[in-house]
């Protein structure tokens, strides 16, 4: 059994349908994310699970026991907000105790949990504090150390990074990663960002349009996608139609490639930039369209046979120019998707 | 109002069920006419009644006359027009007034801000009665006692803070920005004025327009202590016939009316024009 | 840069002179006039007699107390009813929008009209008398009565919208989150309530009371005409002074009344700074 057991929730706001049957399980201490573009059901989910929205259908168990009829404030479950959602009115201490005093926790207890929570997240001597008088970076360890203090069976976490610039981003989330080690509370991640997503999780839930597409572990996701969606939106990727013949296929202009996976007929395939190597070559069948160079790589774009490939090259001396001819290679084998058909624009 | 307090214990509740819904609704909407619709209707009958003795919960005899007395009456249209003139004026000098001030406070970092603040804010604090008494000294040293200039003077006393303030709350929205991105364009100071900045602190204008309008159409106190006997308003010449000792409610109903119409038909122009958050950022924080 | 400066501050008093500047030549003046005054005797020499009236004399005293009940007793009730009004239209209800605008209403009523109101309703021989006649059962005494009721009913009649406005306002600055938050940390929706969104509605209803408090307390027209003849508010006793010319008494009454509201607001300061949520500018 599964510490979270999300089976078949569905969300209705009357005709328009916000969730398909969604069922998702998490395992104890794991640190799993649901990453989605804006719009896929990954707020509604969450905020079903927190319990201020009830699903239309389905239910949910939290070790074991089924939370879904229940009022928020009894489901044992802590959230981090996107906007802190700190108390103005109380000090730093107060945030963290209100919880406490709500659960009727014993005061000496409250103390030794509030002094814990304050150390782990990096607070100390910042407890008379009001939150105005607290950097952004200082008021989202606050809400983290409000949440973490009442040692729920389960975080959640609403893309709480998102209103931070990038170097504190960066420091932030790596501090998340190691306070998820060390605590090892049950987490549960939702962003938009999938290099966050990447960084972060054991696991990731990919949603799209109020479903989810595919779960499984960053590298997984990222090297052996099966959906186009997947393939898209962790990493950038070339999806591509080719014509499979058993072990390998055809692509549009004419070269053979292997396959991931044995395939006959139409196949839809993801090839990462990386995995293909350009080379300047007068007779080729390609044309340099653009050229960015990113520093520790260049990325090119290349029209081939009425297709644009975006190709990554990492290190070398020079740069192909625009306009150039070009042959490419292909070093790995393109990953054949189980979608029938491909979005409009990869 | 024992209609809302019953329906106080659902009022947690986030959604309604469908006949909870029903049930606050009826519950409210009978609240308001009871409290506002009824005594309203009832003094109508009052103007129209021709005789309404005790017993009777509805007049029997109905007449006009008393309408057509009222509105031939000289110094009840002399009443009326001075009101509405005051008003227009006022509110004119207000927003005139009001505008370079609201400016400073919106757009200018000082010190002694707050003070400044405080100080805008006093009249709504300190009785206006005590302001007209005090004034009456210096009007009489400046020839402006029972003067309609002088009721205009001590009414815009009341009626700037508030404009000042509604406005300095809109003028803070104004993006720099957007001033910047204009003088970018080519506009100079009054480009930007007339394009930029008196087009989007329209809604505090006429916010803080139409409550100046009112607020001096229905002011009574200080009109009272600086105009009166010689300048009449319609609330002072209302005033004059709800004497306990001479009580008619027939000819205090007909100026009631008379004086409630143009306000109602402010308000209910003014009801789609005063956004609540507006008015609270007027007046919810001190 | 030294000149730019210079500029701009003259630029500064430029435009605050306008709305400042009148607001000292004809508030400030006639203030400043006015307290000069009720320290003075005929023949210009110093006294505190006008104020030593005020605590002495009994129709005085009384006066007194009835201003301030006049402006605590409203406000008490129109709390009653604006507080559950403003979470009430929150919510979802029929025909909520209309009722948003209608409620308001009252408050473009002058206080002489709703006066009038209160004696055609609840006057003996009014119409709440005559509709319950026929039941055997008469009405007390509701206006100009010695409790007051009539004005509280008037008062509280013309404050209620406003009230309500502030306050809706109040709880709609609350972000959802905060209130998500709270109940997530495990309070339920009562301590919520309690805890979290009364507290930080708080600088607005603050801000709602004090003015309504002040406006009913220094208000002349709705006590003189609904209210006991004995005993009057200061407010009236003023107007009533002032008809006997005595001047320097009047300037001493007002000073009391202004007193009492500045207190009153410099209660409101100690209250609320800290609380704090910078409600002006919006920003949470």
């Amino acid at each position: 059994m599964s510490e979270l057991e999300i089976s078949n929730i569905t969300k209705d706001y009357g005709a328009t349908r916000a969730l398909h049957p969604v069922s998702i399980n998490v395992e104890r201490g794991e640190f799993v994310t649901i990453l989605g573009p804006s719009g896929c059901g990954k707020s509604t989910l969450l905020r079903i699970l927190m319990g201020i929205a009830r699903p239309s259908a389905g239910e949910i168990r939290l070790a074991g026991t089924r939370i879904d009829p229940l009022p928020p404030e009894t489901r044992d479950i802590a959230m981090v907000f996107q906007s802190y959602a700190l108390f103005p009115h109380m000090s730093v201490g107060k945030n963290l105790s209100f919880g406490l005093r709500m659960k009727n926790v014993p005061s000496p207890e409250r103390a030794r949990r509030i002094e814990h929570a304050l150390e782990i997240c990096n607070l100390t001597g910042l407890v008379e504090r009001m939150p105005r008088q607290l950097s952004g970076g200082q008021q989202q360890r606050v809400a983290l150390a409000r949440a973490i203090v009442m040692q729920p069976r389960l975080l959640l976490f609403d893309e709480p990074l998102s209103n931070l610039d990038a170097k504190l981003r960066d420091t932030l989330r790596q501090e998340l990663v190691y306070l998820h080690r060390r605590i090892g509370t049950t987490s549960i991640y939702v962003t938009h960002d999938q290099a966050e997503a990447m960084a972060m999780s054991d696991r990731i839930v990919v949603m799209d349009g109020g479903r989810v597409v595919e779960t499984g572990t960053p590298l997984d996701l990222y090297r052996a996608p099966t959906r186009a969606f997947t393939a898209g939106f962790l990493g950038q990727t070339n999806l591509l139609t080719a014509d499979a013949d058993g072990t390998r296929a055809r692509l549009p202009w004419g070269q053979l490639v292997a396959l991931s996976a044995q395939a006959k007929g139409i196949a839809r395939v993801s090839v990462r930039p990386e995995t293909i190597a350009i080379r300047q070559d007068d007779t080729g069948a390609g044309t340099v369209t653009s050229v960015s160079f990113m520093g520790a790589n260049a990325l090119y774009t290349v029209g081939i046979a009425g297709t644009t490939l975006k190709v990554s090259q990492a290190g070398g001396e020079s740069l192909i120019a625009a306009g150039s001819r070009v042959s490419l290679d292909f070093n790995g084998a393109l990953h054949l998707l189980k979608d029938r058909e491909l979005p409009e624009a990869a | 109002m024992a209609v809302v307090a019953e329906t106080l214990p659902k009022a947690r509740a986030r959604v309604f069920h469908e006949d909870d819904r029903l049930l606050v609704s009826a519950g409210l909407y009978a609240a308001l006419g009871l409290t506002i619709a009824l005594p309203l209707v009832l003094m109508f009958l009052w103007s129209v009644a021709d005789g309404w003795a005790p017993p009777n919960v509805i007049p029997r005899d109905y007449t006009l006359s008393r309408w057509l007395d009222m509105i031939a009456d000289p110094g009840l249209l002399r009443a009326a027009l001075n009101s509405t003139v005051i008003a227009v004026v006022v509110t004119f000098a207000t927003a005139l007034i009001a505008l370079p001030t609201a400016w400073a406070m919106a757009r200018f970092p000082f010190r002694l801000k707050r003070l400044v603040e405080i100080f805008i804010l006093a009249p709504v604090i300190i009785p206006g009665l005590v302001v007209a008494v005090g004034i009456g000294q210096v009007f009489l040293f400046l020839g402006l006692s029972y003067s309609i200039t002088g009721v205009i003077l001590v009414q815009i006393v009341g009626t700037l803070p508030l404009m000042i303030r509604l406005m300095t709350a809109t003028l803070e929205t104004i993006p720099d920005d957007l001033i910047h991105a204009a003088r970018s364009l080519g506009a100079g100071t009054v480009g930007v004025v007339l394009h930029i900045i008196l087009p989007l602190a329209v809604p505090g204008l006429l916010a803080g327009g139409l409550l100046s309008f009112i607020g001096s159409f229905e002011e009574f106190d200080k009109s009272f202590i600086v105009g009166a006997p010689v300048v009449e308003t319609l609330p002072i010449k209302l005033y004059t016939f709800l004497d306990p000792y001479s009580l008619q409610l027939p000819i205090a109903s007909i100026i009631a009316f008379i004086l409630l119409l143009p306000a109602l038909i402010v308000f209910v122009i003014a009801g789609r024009i005063l956004r609540d958050d507006l008015m609270a950022a007027g007046m919810g924080k001190l | 840069m030294q000149a730019a400066l210079h500029d701009r501050k003259i630029q500064l008093a430029l435009l605050l002179l306008p709305g400042v500047g009148y607001l000292v030549l004809f508030f400030g003046g006639p203030l400043v006039s006015a307290l000069i005054g009720s320290l003075r005797l005929d023949d210009g020499s110093f006294t505190l007699q006008w104020y030593e009236r005020i605590f002495t004399r009994a129709t005085m005293l009384r006066g007194l107390q009835t201003s301030i009940y006049y402006g605590v007793a409203p406000v008490f009730v129109s709390l009653l009813v604006s507080i559950p009004l403003a979470l009430l239209i929150r919510q979802n209800f029929w025909g909520r929008k209309l009722f948003n605008g209608l409620y308001k209403l009252p408050m473009a009523v002058p206080g002489i009209i709703v006066a009038l109101m209160v004696i055609i309703m609840a006057e003996r021989g009014g119409f709440i008398d005559r509709v319950i006649a026929p039941f055997g059962v008469s009405m007390p005494k509701l206006v100009r009565d010695e409790w007051g009721i009539g004005v509280i009913l008037a008062t509280v009649w013309k404050q209620i919208p406003f009230m309500t406005l502030i306050i809706t306002s109040a709880f709609a600055g609350i972000p959802e989150d905060i209130r998500h938050a709270a109940r997530s940390l495990g309070a339920s929706r009562l301590n919520t309530f309690a805890f979290v969104e009364v507290p930080l509605a708080m600088p607005g209803i603050t801000a709602a009371i004090l003015l309504t408090f002040i406006g009913s307390m220094g208000s002349y027209a709705i006590p003189d005409i609904v209210g006991s003849p004995s005993p009057r508010p200061l407010s009236v006793l003023m107007l009533f002074e002032f008809g006997e010319g005595r001047f320097a008494q009047v300037y001493a009454m007002g000073m009391v009344l202004s007193l009492f509201a500045v207190v009153v607001l410099l209660a409101y300061y100690a209250l609320t700074a800290n609380i704090g949520v910078n409600r002006a500018k919006g920003d949470e």
